[in-house]
């Protein structure tokens, strides 16, 4: 009966496969719209889903795919996990590669398991109160986030760095490089090295999850993770189901310790259905053959392992802790650099739907999307804010909407994009160059993409440092045509702090006097 | 920094091409019988130097379509054959600096750069190889100039997907390249495929500039240039002189189909484009520049920094009297 397991694994790669193809495809492709729903995993992840809409306090049409999951999981039972979380099949990996040969020897407390629930209680009960903590552990959002701002940046530099040297190399080397070069290139490589903030923690972290697999085989899945948590309490009552003809089994207890899940526990045929995966490991171990999954169950289920005295105090927990969020001083005097992407929603609803999976921040065109560490509080940790210095935002792409799982980001339309101001720019007169009278330059002008510029250049006299007075043509900001791109300030020429610095007043979002 | 740039103030950037206070056509008209070199000292008296040197040919096209505009210019200008000769490896440098498209004229018109290609080919050259380094995201640029699709339809229609390519420019191929002589850039990163090629033929636009008043040939050239190139714009003059030692370009061709006559080089507004219908082409990039400076913005060579600084330099015409207008 190993045909089933097989048929899980080939479904864990293919849905990799699958996560691998969407994210690859999270890219500008000589197309303004983006012809796959790339967002797909997270808008089918529930628990993202249900944390974004209980905090943002919306009906998210987007997430529909996560209801899907949800019935499917009342239905079959935890499925997810073993055949469909991409993150789980990462984890399957290097437990079948670098943890292959480890002998885990104290084995990590049971009880431990309950760590999920109590988390998934406490997000929920702080989600309930708007503040939304779940991309801390949402698999899915850690993935992504973890692709997009590590692992693929880092891939691509070491990829880029073999090649870089062979092209150097002397003789036929090149010859042979360059085309695999080429095709790496054109398929699967970053048409321009991303960098990001936060890149090593990220990565770092990722790592830490990964490590985990050295105490304990699905580590994460068993103890922490929440949408785990969420799907073992949906699919406990799941019609299809491990069970075993106790008549033939010998007690031999292969089953159990194959259990990548630890489900199965003291009997070998009582199963605590929260925590099985349907792996079919058990069945494909069994030299009796008498495991099967199917909707009938003898004997009784175990028991999911809580404490009302537990839950009820990490939900308190998720709630009391919301205030403490809400009287930060950020929230009264938000930091100015706090650039929001074209189409965020007012800050609240915006941190409450963010699901900081890093998805705009990958699309981005010129890199300029960027997570904070704290420019938005803590709780606004990995959201996406326009760093201009790294890169700027499009004036033709609406790109970082189209991808945002949850509509933290709206969908623009090109028209409505182009005339949204993301912040103002001011001119520094300390360090431009024609303020100083050091010398002409006009390279901010003429980047500015508005089709009246926003930047405008005026030839007046100046005082240069050598006490002669001169004509320079010096750039004023034009408020009203200006949308706050950035290109300004990315394009300037200083080579540290530019002379030109966008901060978010102004922003289309927020309301007062230059909103419209 | 002793910075200077050499700023007339002279140009019209709000001028209408076809609104010349002088009637430079029907002017043109009365001179087009005489021999060339008469008309252009004709055409600017107060640079009438002592010709001296050997004087080279500026082809001035007129047509309907961009293609057939690009054709006859360089056949007025000696035909492709006297510029590219079999076997070479040819750089052929449009404009795609911007994410704009053709009818915004930011960028050469696809047509034009292909028209130029396939005559490329037709004189024998072994390869020809387009690209820009972009000022917005290469991939837009590339695909909403329309040139990327143009080249490669063109290619693959004709058959010569190997010899005619574009392609994106690399960090990795950037060169650090001395310039012996150099008046601001003793040194730069240059674009290997620009260093290494037979020939280069330079495929501009004409268009209004915020800081050299206008941008032509001269400054097309930028476009192999890697690094910080803002602060080329420090001494931009000084800087295209360095660039154009160092790389000299076989072929100049100005694409002055549509001419962007205000808010550039980006422009985007369709009503700072004015239809004008001409190219021009010259062996020598700089008496092309000044040719096209002369008859689309009415600049003459001292109004433009870096079109006075390049005559002052040697490295081509060094006055106006050397330039014979070819017309058709």
């Amino acid at each position: 009966m190993k045909a089933t397991r097989t048929l899980r694994r080939v479904s864990q790669w293919v849905v990799f496969l699958l996560f691998a193809f969407l994210f690859l495809n999270t890219e500008y492709k000589d197309n303004d719209v983006l012809p796959y729903a790339v967002n797909l995993f997270l808008r089918l992840d529930p628990l993202m889903a249900g944390a974004a809409a209980l905090a943002g306090r919306a009906l998210i049409g987007l997430v529909w795919p996560a209801l899907v999951v949800a019935l499917l999981t009342f239905a079959l039972g935890r499925f997810f996990c073993g055949w469909f979380c991409p993150l789980g099949a990462v984890i399957d990996a290097a437990d079948a590669t670098v943890f292959r040969t480890v002998r885990r020897k104290d084995a990590v407390p049971v009880s431990w398991r309950r760590y999920k629930f109590l988390i998934l209680f406490f997000l929920a009960a702080s989600s309930l109160f708007t503040l939304q903590w779940v991309f801390l552990f949402d698999p899915i959002s850690i993935l992504i986030r973890t692709f997009t701002v590590s692992v693929f940046p880092a891939l691509n530099f070491v990829i880029h760095r073999i090649f870089d040297g062979l092209y150097r190399a002397p003789g036929p080397i090149p010859g042979i490089s360059e085309p695999v070069y080429g095709f790496l290139k054109s398929h699967f490589l970053a048409f321009e090295q991303p960098v990001f903030r936060t890149s090593a923690f990220v990565g770092l972290l990722f790592l830490g999850i990964l490590a985990l697999e050295r105490y304990q085989r699905r580590f994460w899945c068993r103890n922490l993770c929440p949408l785990g948590g969420l799907l073992a309490l949906m699919g406990r009552f799941g019609f299809f189901r491990r069970r075993i003809t106790e008549s033939g089994c010998t007690r031999c207890g292969l089953c159990e310790s194959n259990c990548r899940m630890g489900a199965i526990g003291g009997d070998v045929a009582v199963t605590d259905h929260g925590e099985c995966i349907e792996c079919m490991d058990c069945q494909a171990v069994c030299p009796e053959e008498v495991i099967h999954f199917s909707g009938k169950e003898g004997r009784k289920p175990m028991a999911v392992d809580l404490t009302r005295r537990g839950v009820l105090a990490s939900a308190a927990l998720g709630a009391v802790t919301v205030p403490f969020f809400r009287v930060e001083a950020h929230g009264k005097s938000p930091n100015p650099l706090l650039i929001r992407p074209p189409g965020a929603l007012p800050e609240g609803e915006f941190l409450a739907r963010c699901t900081r999976c890093g998805e705009c921040m990958r699309v981005c065109i010129a890199n300029g999307l960027q997570p904070t560490w704290f420019e938005a509080g803590i709780e606004g940790l990995w959201s996406p804010i326009l760093v201009p210095r790294i890169g700027y935002c499009e004036y033709n792409c609406t790109l970082c909407g189209q991808v945002c799982p949850t509509g933290a980001i709206r969908r623009l339309p090109l028209q409505e994009k182009r005339k949204t101001k993301l912040g103002l720019p001011y001119i520094d007169r300390n360090r431009c160059f024609p303020w100083i009278g050091q010398s002409d330059c006009i390279v901010c002008e003429e980047h500015c993409p508005t089709w009246s510029k926003a930047i405008v250049l005026k030839e007046e006299r100046t005082l240069t440092p050598r006490g002669e007075w001169k004509l320079f043509k010096k750039p004023y900001i034009d408020e009203d045509l200006c949308v706050g791109c950035g290109i300004c300030e990315t394009k300037c020429p200083l080579t540290d702090r530019a002379a030109v610095l966008v901060t978010s007043r102004g922003e289309t979002r927020s309301t007062g006097l230059f909103a419209r | 920094m002793g910075v200077d740039i050499a700023f007339a103030g002279e140009y019209h950037p709000t001028m209408n091409p076809g609104e010349c206070p002088f009637s430079r056509r029907r002017f043109l008209q009365a001179a087009g019988g005489a021999a060339g070199a008469l008309a252009a000292s004709v055409l600017f008296p107060s640079l009438l130097p002592a010709a001296g040197g050997k004087t080279v040919d500026v082809g001035v096209a007129s047509a309907a379509s961009p293609a057939e505009r690009a054709r006859k210019a360089v056949a007025l200008a000696g035909g492709m054959k006297s510029f590219v000769s079999r076997g070479d490896v040819v750089v052929l440098k449009p404009n795609i600096g911007w994410d704009r498209t053709p009818e915004q004229a930011a960028t050469t018109d696809p047509e034009f750069v292909v028209a130029i290609a396939g005559m490329c080919l037709a004189a024998g050259a072994g390869s020809v190889r387009v690209f820009d380094r972009t000022c917005n995201d290469a991939r837009r640029c590339y695909v909403n100039s329309g040139i990327k699709d143009a080249v490669e339809r063109f290619a693959r229609e004709n058959h010569v997907g190997d010899a005619l390519r574009i392609y994106h420019v690399e960090d990795r191929k950037f060169v650090r390249t001395s310039i012996p002589g150099a008046l601001a850039i003793k040194e730069w990163d240059l674009y290997r495929d620009a260093l290494e090629a037979d020939k280069i033929v330079n495929v501009p636009i004409a268009k209004h500039h915020s800081l050299a008043g206008i941008t032509l040939g001269l400054k097309n050239m930028m476009g192999i240039m890697g690094g910080n190139r803002g602060q080329i714009h420090y001494r931009l003059p000084e800087c295209l002189v360095d660039l154009h030692r160092r790389v000299p370009v076989a072929l100049t061709v100005i694409d002055a189909g549509r001419v962007l006559v205000r808010n550039g080089p980006s422009g985007g507004n369709l009503a700072d484009v004015k239809s004008f219908g001409k190219a021009f082409a010259s062996g020598d990039g700089i008496a092309a520049d000044v040719v096209a400076a002369e008859m689309i913005f009415r600049l003459a060579p001292r109004d433009v920094g870096h079109i006075q600084k390049a005559m002052e330099s040697g490295l081509g015409v060094s006055s106006v009297a050397q330039i014979r207008l070819v017309e058709g």
